[in-house]
C-alpha cells in the first residue's frame, strides 16, 4: 500500500493519480464507504472523522480489511497540525484521522507527501 | 530565477526571504513589495516593525497589496531587479475581502468572487514577466491547509483560493522551499 498524505487542498490526489498512473479514484470526503475495488481511495480523514462519531475507530476498520487495501494508493487530509479543537466531537475525529494516518504509514511500503502540488517519499 | 518559499506561521520564512531575494539581487535593484494595508493601530505597529527588520537590507519598498501585474510597466520598477513578495496571503485576503476606510474606521466592502483567479494569474503574470526580463521574485505565502476544524464557507474558499495560488505559483517557480522552524526544505 502506498500512503499519500498533506494538508487541505495541495492537490494529493492529483499527484496519486499522475505518480502512480491510476484513474479509478473512490472519494469519501462527501460521505460513502471505501470502495476496495477502486486504485486510490481519497478522503480517508472524513471518513475517520464519520467513523468516529459513530463510536468506531477508524485505525481498527482498516485493520481488519487488511486484505482489501494491501496494493492500493490511500490519500489522506493531515488535520493534525492545527490548534486543539474545543468541541469534543471534532477533537475525538482529529484524533482518529492521526492515529488512522500514523498506523496506515506504518503498514505503508511507501509514504509520500504532498506541499503545493508537489510530491515527496518520505518511506 | 522565481522561488516560492512556504510554512508554518512565526517559523523564519520572512527571514529565508529577505536573505534569498537579497542573494538574488547580486547588487541590482532590490525590491519589498509591502503587501499589508494596514487598517489600525494594531497593523501601523506591525508594519513598522517589520519596517525595522528590514532596515540596513537596502530594500526599496514598493507598497502593493493589490494588482500585482500593474507593476509591470511602471516607470519606478525595474523588472531585472530582485523583489520579495511577502506575502501572497496578504494580497489574496486584501482583493477577497476588500475594506475601505470610511471616516477612519474600516469597513467591508463583501466579498470579490472573482478574486481568486484574478490573483492567482496577476502573480504568475508578474513572476513571468520579471523572470523574462532577468530578474527575479521571491513569493511567500503560509500553509494554512492542516487544520481539522471547519471554518466559515468563505474562509473555507479562502483556503482554498490560496492553495490554488501557491500550487499555480509553484508550477512556475525554479525552486520551492517549506521553512520550518527556520529550517529550509526544498520541494523543486
Amino acid at each position: 500500500m502506498i500512503l499519500v498524505f498533506g494538508g487541505a487542498y495541495q492537490g494529493k490526489t492529483e499527484y496519486a493519480v499522475k505518480e502512480f498512473g491510476l484513474s479509478a479514484v473512490c472519494d469519501l470526503s462527501e460521505g460513502g464507504e471505501p470502495d476496495f475495488t477502486k486504485e486510490i481511495i481519497t478522503g480517508l480523514d472524513a471518513f475517520a472523522s464519520r467513523l468516529s462519531a459513530a463510536g468506531e475507530d477508524p485505525a481498527e476498520y482498516f485493520r481488519s480489511r487488511r486484505g482489501l487495501w494491501e496494493g492500493k494508493v490511500l490519500v489522506i487530509t493531515d488535520t493534525t497540525q492545527g490548534v486543539v479543537p474545543v468541541d469534543r466531537e471534532v477533537r475525538a475525529a482529529r484524533e482518529a484521522s492521526g492515529r488512522l494516518m500514523m498506523y496506515l504509514a506504518g503498514e505503508a511500503e511507501q509514504v509520500h507527501r504532498v506541499f503545493c502540488g508537489i510530491g515527496k517519499r518520505i518511506k | 530565477m522565481n522561488v516560492l518559499i512556504s510554512g508554518g506561521a512565526k517559523n523564519g520564512k520572512s527571514l529565508y526571504a529577505q536573505q534569498t531575494a537579497s542573494e538574488l539581487a547580486d547588487c541590482g535593484p532590490l525590491y519589498y513589495i509591502a503587501t499589508m494595508i494596514p487598517h489600525d493601530g494594531e497593523d501601523r505597529a506591525r508594519i513598522e516593525r517589520h519596517v525595522k527588520e528590514r532596515e540596513g537590507w537596502g530594500f526599496t519598498t514598493i507598497e502593493q497589496g493589490k494588482s500585482i501585474a500593474s507593476l509591470i510597466g511602471r516607470e519606478d520598477v525595474d523588472l531585472k531587479g530582485s523583489f520579495l513578495l511577502d506575502s501572497v496571503t496578504a494580497v489574496l485576503e486584501n482583493e477577497m475581502f476588500p475594506v475601505a476606510l470610511k471616516e477612519g474606521k474600516p469597513e467591508f466592502l463583501g466579498e470579490d468572487e472573482e478574486a481568486p483567479e484574478r490573483v492567482k494569474k496577476e502573480l504568475v503574470a508578474f513572476g513571468s514577466a520579471v523572470k523574462e526580463a532577468g530578474g527575479s521574485v521571491v513569493f511567500v505565502s503560509d500553509c494554512i491547509y492542516g487544520d481539522s476544524c471547519g471554518y466559515s464557507p468563505s474562509t473555507e474558499k479562502y483556503r482554498r483560493a490560496l492553495a490554488e495560488a501557491d500550487r499555480a505559483l509553484a508550477a512556475v517557480c525554479d525552486k520551492v522551499t517549506e521553512v520550518t522552524c527556520g529550517i529550509t526544505e526544498e520541494w523543486k
